[in-house]
């Protein structure tokens, strides 16, 4: 059932490349309807899976991811109506359908353990998964920078230069990003620090874990330390732009290592 | 009914003459009215841009164009040999063709520049609203929109500053998105510093300062262009505040070294400047160009930029001519199908003509049949009339080029002395004992007349 979503953000992807390099308006309205149209299925297999399981699907990295590409989908597709900016889809739709490949190859809902039942679970994953969402886009819009940046200095005006927004705006989109996903980590990171202090006594051999010495836990912080400076760099030490982008860019890394391989294979506490 | 097009433009006319036939200048309504009144139309359409002056007229002849031609010197005041020369004219798809490639830009001055399109659709609204066009002109211009939309969106000809301070300008708006609220800074109170003082304030900046070795020709230059003059000695504060810089001084050494910039950049919190050297020898030492935020390009940076972005249309080019190929062939059958019908309906007149004259004429002979007989009469004669003109009909429809539908037209109209516009039938001599044999004649079965 997974495979539709997948499916239409492979779509979606070929379109926005193929609007990218040609900039064929007919192409751009395909690319934005076929990721809608995605994210419409998408929605409605989360859904069913939420009406299947009683509770939202949140739970097993499969599932997190799944719902972290949702919730990239809807912030891009939000991003690009109210910017009117078609450019940055390709990048967002590519990396869509590269993590959307892992739900769809693994569908099945996870039970939700006792650990899980409270409703601070909730909050913790959708703030975390917001702010994943939004460093990726900070990810795409710091790297398009960096291109256009090279471009314009190595006075080179061609592909990126006739295809992509200014660097102003792209510094302005970035910044937002960065400032959201930091303002959604933060939240996530703290409610998760409060309920693992609440399940302490819990049986589970997962909640024995929860310390700032399991990788994805260590990796979140460090990852929020990284964040939270990219943000007074830039508002208090004056980072220039170029540099803010590389750091939005780099970070991002940290972000999808600790979803993907230490979300598998490493952690001990976040193993649902 | 045939299509011309009758102007002149800069391939044909120098600019003292293209001044002389401005229609623009008396304006279009008038000029329209007055070719009215000279018995052009009812569809013509005048486009007058700075660059070209072009009447787009139908009419049955070249009588037509010929009037037109010399509506511009009378018009005008201008000798007819001064403006005979230069004039070109263009009849039915010719006519078409160099309306699509003006609309797409092909013909301008720079090629691809888009106003031209906007200036065709204003030209078209003029005409249109004081009921000057027609079915013909209505089409053709529809069409000529089309293409020259086409040509804007599947190719990139219109795309990239093709001159300096347009490559400058879309620049700067590449860094700092739009360059409203931005402000400016001028180095140097030359007529170059003036010239780009003059495009940027276009470009609604919000504030142009303008520091020179002597403070009283800034001034000067501030008051021209409504900006600020700042002495010499306080540029470094000016350089903290301003986003572009333009430097045009005469100085001999380098007036901006990379090692000021950089003191300039500190107090600026690493905000973008981009800063354009069109001095030579330069203002701005190229190692500036090496430090973060600073954007720096000199006047042969643009002038590259330039150069390829030429190019680049040139290779547009075939493809932007390939889509007005394809918008005049479009054009072209629909105005065909459109010209043979007035010969199909003369014929199709002209044996119904016959027909009816052959019944009057033989009405004696067939007094005595009862009415259902001499219904039979009629519907075979008339299917008989049906099934000869099918073919030709047909024939006709399918013709897709020009001279030829002209030559078939020509030999019906003698053939069968047809007069395509007069619609009133003539009733011919027709020889009895022919009138005879078409009465016996009887329809085929099968036969697919008067479907």
């Amino acid at each position: 059932m997974h495979l539709l979503p997948l499916v239409l953000y492979a779509a979606a992807a070929a379109a926005y490349v193929a609007h990218f390099a040609w900039r064929d308006a007919r192409t751009g309205r395909l690319a934005t309807g076929t990721l809608g149209a995605g994210v419409l299925a998408h929605t409605f297999v989360i859904g069913m899976q939420t009406m299947e399981a009683g509770h939202a699907p949140l739970v097993g990295t499969s599932a997190a991811i799944s719902a972290f590409v949702w919730m990239l989908g809807l912030s891009y597709l939000y991003v690009e109506l109210t910017s009117d900016e078609r450019s940055m889809g390709m990048f967002v739709a590519l990396l869509m359908v590269l993590l959307d490949v892992i739900p769809a190859l693994d569908p099945a809902i996870t039970p939700r353990p006792p650990l899980l039942q409270s409703p601070l679970f909730t909050i913790h994953i959708v703030s975390v998964l917001f702010a994943y969402a939004s460093f990726a886009l900070a990810f795409v819009l710091g790297l398009t920078y960096v291109l256009l940046f090279k471009e314009i200095k190595a006075k080179q005006l061609g592909f990126f230069y006739m295809r992509l927004p200014s660097l102003q705006a792209l510094d302005v989109m970035n910044a937002r990003a960065v400032t959201v996903g930091w303002l959604c980590l933060t939240l996530g990171v703290a409610v998760g620090g409060i309920w693992a202090t609440q399940v302490q006594a819990s049986p589970d051999p997962r909640a024995q874990a929860m310390s700032v010495t399991d990788p994805k836990i260590l990796v979140a912080l460090v990852s929020w330390a990284v964040y939270s400076f990219a943000v007074v760099a830039r508002r208090a030490a004056g980072w220039s732009a170029r540099r803010a982008a590389y750091l939005s860019a780099i970070a991002f890394v940290l972000v999808l290592l600790n979803f993907v391989p230490i979300g598998y294979f490493l952690t001990k506490s976040h193993n649902f | 009914m045939r299509l011309f097009a009758i102007g002149l433009s800069h391939r044909t006319a120098p600019v003292d003459l293209r001044e002389c036939v401005d229609f623009a200048r008396g304006g279009v309504d008038v000029a329209l009215s007055a070719l009215a009144s000279r018995g052009v139309g009812p569809e013509v359409v005048v486009l007058s841009t700075c660059n070209r002056a072009e009447i787009y007229a139908v009419g049955d002849s070249d009588a037509t164009a010929e009037r037109v031609g010399r509506f511009f010197s009378e018009y005008h005041n201008v000798p007819h040999a001064r403006v005979a020369e230069h004039l070109y004219l263009r009849r039915g798809t010719e006519a078409a063709r160099h309306l699509f490639r003006v609309a797409a830009g092909l013909d301008s001055l720079v090629v691809g520049e888009p106003q031209i399109l906007g200036q065709v659709k204003a030209a078209y609204s003029t005409a249109s609203d004081l009921h000057y066009t027609g079915a013909l002109t209505n089409r053709l211009f529809h069409s000529a929109f089309a293409a020259g939309k086409r040509v804007r969106t599947e190719t990139g000809l219109g795309e990239g500053a093709v001159s300096v301070s347009y490559a400058a300008i879309s620049l700067a708006k590449k860094i700092f998105g739009h360059l409203k609220g931005r402000s400016v800074l001028i180095l140097g109170a030359g007529e170059m510093a003036k010239l780009t003082g003059v495009h940027l304030q276009a470009q609604q900046v919000k504030a142009i300062a303008i520091a020179s070795r002597t403070f009283s020709t800034a001034q000067n230059l501030a008051s021209t262009l409504g900006g600020r003059a700042v002495p010499w000695e306080a540029l470094d504060d000016a350089l903290a505040e301003a986003d572009i810089v333009i430097t045009a001084t005469g100085a001999a050494e380098v007036v901006l070294s990379r090692t000021r910039l950089e003191d300039a950049m500190r107090p600026r919190r690493n905000r973008p400047i981009f800063i354009i050297d069109i001095a030579l020898p330069r203002d701005v030492e190229p190692a500036a160009g090496n430090l973060d935020q600073v954007f720096l390009y000199n006047i042969d940076d643009l002038q590259s930029i330039v150069q390829e972005n030429l190019a680049r249309r040139g290779g547009e080019l075939r493809r932007a001519e390939a889509i007005v190929e394809e918008e005049v062939a479009r054009f072209t059958s629909w105005m065909q199908s459109r010209e043979v019908v007035p010969t199909v309906v003369a014929l199709r007149q002209r044996f119904e003509a016959i027909r009816q004259g052959e019944l009057a004429r033989l009405e004696p002979k067939m007094a005595g049949l009862q009415p259902e007989a001499r219904a039979r009469i009629d519907e075979i004669t008339r299917l008989i009339v049906e099934k000869l003109l099918l073919t030709p009909t047909e024939q006709l429809k399918a013709l897709n080029d020009e001279t030829t539908v002209v030559a078939y037209a020509d030999a019906l109209n003698k053939l069968f002395s047809l007069t395509a516009r007069d619609s009133a039938p003539v009733i011919p001599d027709a020889p009895g004992d022919e009138g005879k044999d078409r009465t016996d004649a009887t329809p085929s079965p099968g036969s697919r007349a008067g479907t």
